[in-house]
């Protein structure tokens, strides 16, 4: 019988950028609402629901000592006796790393997956960049590009990881500075302990985070039968089940509860998470980042089971 | 040969299939098969799923060990490796002599011992040397020195023989054959039991032969059963065996005479005892369709018991005519008959006294023998069928007592006509002294037996002398007087014992001698068995019926057997012409066993046998190791079986306990859905109303049916009960009035009776059911209030109530009576009394007599008695007197007019009454000085 998994060639980042791009085309154009203030003050071209340095009224106020007489709107100020301040709203652009975790494990296809967990995520990145970029945000790759704000800003993430491959695990975040938004993709299969001992850090530098898990059909429903001997592709570990089908209940029980206790503690941070299988169509998460970005954290489908 | 040990393989070619064992184990190695490879990132999740270490792709050592000593078990046991084969040349030259035993013990293994003869006979042949045969079961012997060829015939046509084995005949003709050169080899095939005279390896060793040759078996087969007696609790065989190092336990069957199977038990040997006993358990019925006891599984004749009529328990009825009391059973006449002979008989007794129930309830059981013990008369519509009974073969045995001396002499249960009255022998009044016993005539059952010394018979009826009464007796005094004697009626039998059959009259229901008497008279019974008939001293002779084959088999098929000749006293043998089985007919019969009572078996003496060699029978000591191997080889793959069971997971606890709990369910599930416990109801009419009755003691009178004399006798037990409960502490409850016919008597101490002629005769039944009560131990006062009405009103001197009273006591069995002597307990009761006057007086009351033991009367206030009287007859009208209305004045005069009368008509009802609540308690409690004064008070 043929094996149901397999390793599958690296995907070529041009024909991802491509595959990305017809996915981005399918999503309206957002405008990622930002809740935090970044040290960073650019301007960018949707408010913040704050007062700040920006160029449209946000609201008038009294005037108190101390502060610059410049700042007096003295047209507000003259239909009455008091003294009004113009504050106007804070405009900035929001810097978004996006990382995809390109681990052996996830050069995995099974005969159930339409594609490899590997090419999914390249295409949920590049597809996240091109539509943040054309919602004028900054988009970021730690460890392999800096953030820019472009139009073509998916091109340039593509050639980047084109001259840098990812590195493995998870990203080095030490290109992140202040608070910003990260989009992590990968199947997170290593230990939820283990995975949160590196994300725990970043939340608590402020970094809002949205972990997008992308697994294949086959690790869900674990469609195995008989005597079978299980490599792990990481470490290259064998282990051989005698009657494989009896195993079914339990391990769907344990992927479950990892899955479960790994959003739980997510949520926990204040971060969102979003299970993929790659046997569901990719705009499925691509909408649900999308959503979770712009603040709308309601109930939507994420293309995965929970 | 023996105690060396030789190995071969029958089939060595086959060892060559142990060079497979390695190629074997490659492919035992091979498995399991090869898992399907799988590629699968999350394997740390599985891994933490798989707690279980998993099947590893190889099975373990010791697993591949296991079946290779399996498949090496097997290749072996296809080799099929033997021990000892037999390597047996005849070592000399000259003719051989044969002497082979064909007896019963030799039938199990008989084959082994017709190729060990056959192999000397082979061996014989190729030294070109003759060859006699001679077997010891045969009845002509031809020991003719003769060709091999010849020998093999005879021994293809010799057939072991359900007889002991004859040696001396067989052996005297080898002599004659070879009387003038001794034969170089003797070889005796023998199945190793002692026989004849016990001279056999001498004659042998006499013989001259060179070489002599005792072959024989280890004689395990060689068991049979030589006894089995009847006993209480089953049928008791007895085993003898001749191999005696071991202890062995042997299972029993008894078949009937269909052959089927019916009851089992076990002999259990001890180790080294020759002899052991086992027990059959049976019920009685069972028994006695017991035709064939033999041990299972064990084909000999000797092994087989044949039984005949003799070894049938008989079924014995005891009556008695008295009422049992159970606190003193040494006084009850069936207590000696019931020691006596429940070792041997099953004894029945009546469930009921009322005799004219009881008998045909005890008839129709079917018992061989009936006994009745002091029984003077019956019920009249039980006669025809005790008489038909005994022509169709019953055995009456009777006891006498004092009710049958009193009995009027036509009474056609007895075999002899006898006196009435009894005879007593010794006392004070009398020159005799007590007698002892004769000898036993020659014609009498008892004959044979010695002549009791120590047994004196000191009272018993006496047979009128006749012209045959010698022929009839089976026991004398010393004097002449019969003491027993027997008349036949049609096929059965009437045995009288001129004795009670308790130890007032004689000493002997309480010697051995009894026991041995009756044993014997009961064996007499059920003319079934050839010599039962105790007159029979002449031969007789029996046609074979059944004949055992050696096999223990009976078969039909005769053959030229002869009958057999029965000598009293002489039990048969089994011989070449009687063989082992039943003669005479399918309707009686007798067995002949093939080994006399309580023989034993013993081992063939060999230290008279001089010089000679022991061997074993061919294939005696082979043994092949094939089955032990196969054994193994399936025993190992149960256990592989059981162990890849276990690695599969089939054993897992889960599993375990949902079985456990599915059990559960259904268990409880049965139990809940289980109908409820129902009982019986066993309730009956007229429960509760006897239920009041025994609350407290009734006064009880028969209604006669007329008016006046019934309510008077109700007003007269009234003022009674009221006089009763003003003075004593007794207080009885309202007089009740009985129906005879249909009420239950026996709730009441005691039931007046006035007679009255004009009212209607009771019926048998009635009066049937009276006399049980009599027998039961109550008492019945008549009254046939005449004591002045008898003057000239009949011819005779007698009322006409005293007619009626005679008519109705001539149906019930009453003892011998006399009016109240002075110093009975009735004139002590309550008040001292010395008449018992009623509305007249000077009647007396008359009591059952009391047995006068004539001596030790004189310095005693009252006399010692046991029990009381079962009948009171007065004529002094007590109720007449009692009687008071409801004020409590009197109704009739007393005669004369005395009112002093009337109160002692009150007091001798008082001490009625005392003495039928109290019985001898009284006369018991005028010893009370004497006895404290024992006691050192």
């Amino acid at each position: 019988m043929a094996s149901i998994g397999h390793i599958v060639a690296r995907t070529p980042s041009g024909e991802v950028l491509s595959r990305a791009q017809q996915r981005a085309m399918l999503v309206p154009d957002c405008l990622v609402e930002a809740r935090r203030i970044a040290n960073t003050v650019i301007t960018g071209w949707h408010g913040r629901r704050k007062r700040g340095i920006g160029e449209n009224f946000w609201q008038f106020r009294p005037y108190s000592n101390g502060e610059s007489l410049s700042r007096i709107d003295w047209r507000r100020s003259a239909k009455d006796d008091h003294t009004y301040v113009r504050d106007r709203e804070w405009e900035a652009a929001h810097t978004i790393w996006l990382w995809a975790d390109l681990s052996p494990s996830m050069m995995y296809k099974s005969t159930l997956g339409a594609v490899s967990k590997e090419s999914r995520a390249l295409v949920l990145m590049l597809a996240l960049a091109e539509i943040l970029a054309r919602s004028g945000e900054r988009i970021g790759c730690p460890g392999v590009m800096e953030p820019v704000s472009a139009r073509n800003a998916a091109e340039r993430l593509a050639t980047a990881i084109m001259h840098s491959p990812l590195s493995e695990g998870l990203p080095d975040t030490g290109m992140v500075r202040g608070a910003s938004d990260l989009v992590l993709i990968g199947d997170f299969l290593d230990p939820a302990d283990t995975i949160m001992e590196r994300l725990g850090p970043l939340a608590r530098r402020g970094l809002r985070g949205h972990v997008v898990e992308i697994a294949d059909p086959a690790e869900e429903v674990f469609p195995y039968a008989g005597r079978t001997e299980f490599t792990d592709p990481e470490t290259g570990e064998k282990l051989t089940a005698g009657r494989a089908e009896i195993l079914r209940e339990d391990y769907q029980r344990a992927y479950r509860a990892r899955r479960e206790s790994l959003g739980t503690s997510l949520r926990h941070l204040g971060w969102t998470f979003i299970p993929h299988r790659t046997d569901r169509a990719a705009s499925e998460a691509l909408v649900a980042v999308h959503m979770y970005l712009s603040g709308m954290p309601g109930r939507v489908t994420h293309g995965g089971v929970s | 040969m023996i105690g060396s040990l030789s190995f071969i393989f029958a089939n060595p070619a086959i060892l060559a299939a142990l060079i497979a064992l390695p190629v074997i184990w490659w492919l035992l190695r091979m498995t399991p098969p090869r898992p399907a490879a799988e590629i699968f990132p999350p394997l740390r999740i599985l891994a933490s799923v798989m707690k279980r270490e998993e099947t590893p792709s190889k099975s373990p050592w010791w697993l591949t060990l296991l079946r290779m000593l399996m498949a090496a078990a097997v290749i072996f046991a296809i080799a099929d490796p033997v021990f000892n084969p037999r390597s047996n040349t005849l070592a000399t030259s000259g003719p051989l002599a044969l002497l082979i035993d064909n007896s019963w013990a030799t039938a199990p293994d008989w084959e082994r011992r017709v190729e060990t003869a056959s192999a000397l006979i082979d061996d014989a042949e190729s030294r070109d040397v003759a060859i006699s045969v001679v077997f010891t079961g045969e009845r002509q012997h031809d020991a003719t020195p003769g060709s091999a060829s010849a020998a093999r015939n005879r021994l293809a046509a010799a057939r072991p023989e359900p007889l002991p084995a004859d040696r001396a005949s067989a052996i005297a003709a080898l002599q004659t054959a070879f009387e003038d050169a001794p034969p170089a080899t003797l070889a005796f095939i023998t199945d190793g039991i002692a026989s004849g005279d016990g001279k056999t390896m001498e004659r042998l060793a006499a013989m001259g032969a060179s070489n002599l040759k005792v072959i024989e078996a280890d004689g395990s087969e060689a068991v049979a059963l030589t006894a089995t007696s009847n006993e209480s609790g089953g049928m008791a065989v007895t085993a003898s065996r001749l191999k005696t190092d071991d202890g062995r336990s042997l299972p029993i069957v008894a078949f009937d005479t269909r052959g089927r199977a019916i009851a089992s038990g076990t002999i259990d040997f001890a180790p080294g005892a020759a002899t052991a006993r086992g027990t059959i358990e049976a019920p009685f019925e069972l028994r006695n369709d017991f035709a064939r006891i033999g041990i299972e599984g064990a084909a000999t004749a000797g092994a087989q018991h044949l039984l005949d009529d003799g070894f049938r328990r008989r079924r014995v009825a005891l009556l008695s005519g008295e009422a049992r009391d159970l606190s003193q059973p040494l006084l009850s006449p069936l207590y000696y008959i019931n020691r006596a002979l429940a070792p041997y008989a099953d004894l029945i007794e009546p469930r009921q006294n009322d005799l004219a129930v009881a008998i045909p309830e005890l008839l129709e059981q079917r018992p061989s023998v009936l006994i009745m013990a002091d029984i003077g008369r019956l019920p009249e519509e039980t006669y025809p069928l005790l008489a038909k009974w005994i022509e169709n073969g019953g055995t009456l045995i009777r006891f006498a007592g004092p009710r049958l001396a009193a009995a009027p002499a036509d009474d056609p249960l007895v075999p002899v006509t006898l006196r009435q009255g009894e005879r007593a022998l010794g006392g004070a009044l009398s020159w005799s002294e007590p007698q002892p016993l004769a000898d036993y005539p020659g014609n009498s059952p008892f004959a044979g037996m010695a002549r009791p010394t120590d047994i004196l018979v000191k009272r018993q009826v006496l047979a009128e002398p006749t012209a045959d009464l010698a022929e009839r007796t089976w026991a004398n005094l010393a004097d002449g007087t019969p003491l027993v004697t027997t008349a036949v009626r049609g096929t059965g039998r009437i045995v009288l014992f001129h004795v009670s059959a308790e130890a007032t009259w004689s000493n002997l229901p309480i010697s051995g001698h009894f026991v041995e008497m009756l044993r014997r008279s009961v064996q007499l019974s059920r003319g079934g068995g050839i010599a039962s008939d105790g007159k029979a001293v002449k031969a007789q002779t029996l046609p074979p019926y059944r004949l055992l084959n050696a096999d223990g088999v009976l078969i039909a098929e005769t053959g030229n057997v002869r009958p057999l000749e029965i000598v009293p006293g002489k039990p048969p043998v089994a011989t070449a012409d009687n063989p082992p089985g039943l003669y005479g007919s399918e309707d009686g019969f007798t067995a002949l066993n093939l080994l006399p009572r309580d023989a034993e078996l013993k081992r063939i003496d060999m230290t008279a046998a001089g010089p000679h060699t022991s061997e074993r029978l061919t294939g005696v000591e082979s043994w092949s190791l094939k089955p032990a191997l196969m054994t193994i080889a399936l025993l190992l793959l149960l256990a592989d079986a059981l162990i890849v069971l276990f690695m599969g997971g089939v054993f897992s606890r889960a599993r375990i306990a949902r079985a456990a709990s599915a059990i559960i369910v259904v268990l409880a599930g049965a139990f809940v859905l289980a109908p409820p416990h129902a009982f019986a109801d066993d309730a009956r009419p007229d429960d509760q109303r006897i239920l009041e009755r025994l609350d407290t003691t009734h006064l009880a009178y028969v209604v006669t049916g007329e008016e006046d004399v019934d309510r008077l006798s109700e007003s007269g037990l009234r003022g009674l009960t009221d006089f009763l409960t003003y003075r004593t502490t007794l207080e009885p409850g309202a007089p009740v009035g009985l129906d005879i016919t249909k009420d239950e008597l026996s709730l009441y101490p005691i039931i007046y009776w006035p007679i009255s002629a004009t009212a209607p005769m009771p019926s048998p039944q009635a009066v049937s059911r009276v006399d049980a009560y009599m027998r039961a131990g109550g008492t019945v006062l008549f009254d046939t209030r005449d004591q002045f009405s008898s003057l000239g009103s009949s011819s005779n001197g007698t009322s006409q109530n005293t007619e009626r009273l005679q008519a109705i006591l001539g149906n019930l069995d009453i003892p011998p009576l006399e009016p109240v002597p002075a110093d009975h307990v009735l004139t002590k009761a309550f008040y001292l009394l010395t008449n018992f006057p009623g509305r007249y007086t000077g009647s007396p009351l008359w009591i059952e007599a009391q047995l006068d033991n004539g001596e030790e009367t004189s310095n005693r206030p009252a006399r010692p008695g046991d029990g009381v009287t079962p009948i009171m007859i007065t004529g002094n009208d007590l109720a007449g007197a009692w009687a008071v209305d409801s004020n409590g004045v009197a109704l009739l005069p007393t005669v004369p007019p005395d009112e002093m009368q009337r109160e002692y008509a009150f007091r001798s009802g008082v001490n009625i009454m005392m003495y039928m609540l109290t019985g001898n308690y009284k006369a018991d409690q005028v010893h009370v000085p004497a006895l404290l004064e024992r006691l050192g008070q």
